[in-house]
């Protein structure tokens, strides 16, 4: 999975964050995609996912609290996209449980998650930039 | 076949294409069909209910599924396997459903069921109506079918 600057929004915390989150997600493709025997690489896989759900959680709740703080508009559609993904995350991770070594549904899962973050980040997310407002989001902290 | 019904999934298939891959979709030939035959071999049918019922079909060649998944993953692909198959599924999906916010903008209520995916060339596929519409899009190098099969259900 490639990360390319067309896909920057301008928001220096998210755009970092979405690189990440493609750095931790071609991690998981790569081992997924790998063609060793999935008994072998069964760890890595669990380990992959692990990671990268944890940073979808992070990076979600982060780029929603910018939204909110910017007052961006889309705010609701946005945090019920999100939240649609997190539970088709979830249903993968009590089907995958069930059901290890079912090559078929991570593969099937892998794909989709592959085109729906490269969608999300260069269609809804793009919507956010118009809301930045110039020199940034400051930290009221 | 109304152009209300058919402008939305015509226009959300530039829109995606455009933004996640930098591809602008020129129309070829556009012609009204009696059945689906597919002779591509990436086939992605996605049912819409609500005012308007029926079928989407997306008809992919090999050569462009394997090319836009190797595009978005930077891996190498030789066959249409489930991770591929499953990657143009959800290109369809997306389609399709940001297709829908525009036919709810023209008062069409109408929702999508999950995308059913079919890999081999010269598949006939379910109508949902008489009139089926196939319209041939064009990038700067390949070239895919979008079958469009809907009836008005508005009571």
């Amino acid at each position: 999975m490639i990360w390319k600057d067309q896909y920057r929004i301008g928001v220096k915390e998210i755009d970092e964050q979405h690189e990440e989150l493609f750095n931790r997600l071609n991690t998981f493709l790569k081992i997924v995609k790998n063609d060793q025997p999935l008994e072998e690489k069964m760890d890595k896989i669990e380990e992959t996912f692990a990671f990268m759900e944890e940073y979808v959680d992070v990076h979600f709740t982060a780029e929603e609290a910018i939204q909110k703080k910017v007052g961006y508009p889309g705010y609701e559609a946005h945090h019920k996209i999100h939240e649609k993904f997190e539970k088709d995350i979830l249903d993968f991770k009590k089907e995958f449980e069930q059901d290890k070594y079912n090559e078929d549904l991570i593969m099937a899962f892998s794909g989709r998650v592959l085109t729906w973050l490269i969608n999300h980040v260069t269609g809804e997310d793009q919507n956010i930039a118009k809301y930045i407002p110039e020199g940034g989001v400051k930290d009221e902290s | 076949m109304k152009v209300e019904q058919v402008n939305p999934i015509y226009s959300a298939s530039k829109e995606v294409f455009r933004n996640m891959f930098g591809w602008e979709l020129k129309r070829g030939e556009l012609k009204m069909v009696e059945d689906i035959v597919s002779k591509n071999a990436a086939n992605v049918t996605i049912g819409v209910t609500g005012d308007i019922k029926g079928v989407f079909l997306f008809s992919f060649p090999e050569n462009m599924a394997l090319d836009i998944v190797r595009e978005m993953s930077g891996m190498e692909f030789n066959e249409i396997d489930k991770f591929v198959a499953s990657a143009m599924g959800e290109l369809a999906n997306i389609i399709s459903g940001n297709a829908m916010n525009e036919y709810f903008q023209n008062k069409y209520n109408c929702d999508i069921v999950p995308p059913q995916i079919s890999v081999g060339e010269n598949k006939t596929f379910s109508s949902a109506s008489d009139e089926v519409l196939k319209i041939n899009l064009k990038t700067s190098d390949y070239s895919f079918d979008l079958y469009i099969s809907v009836n008005e259900n508005k009571q």
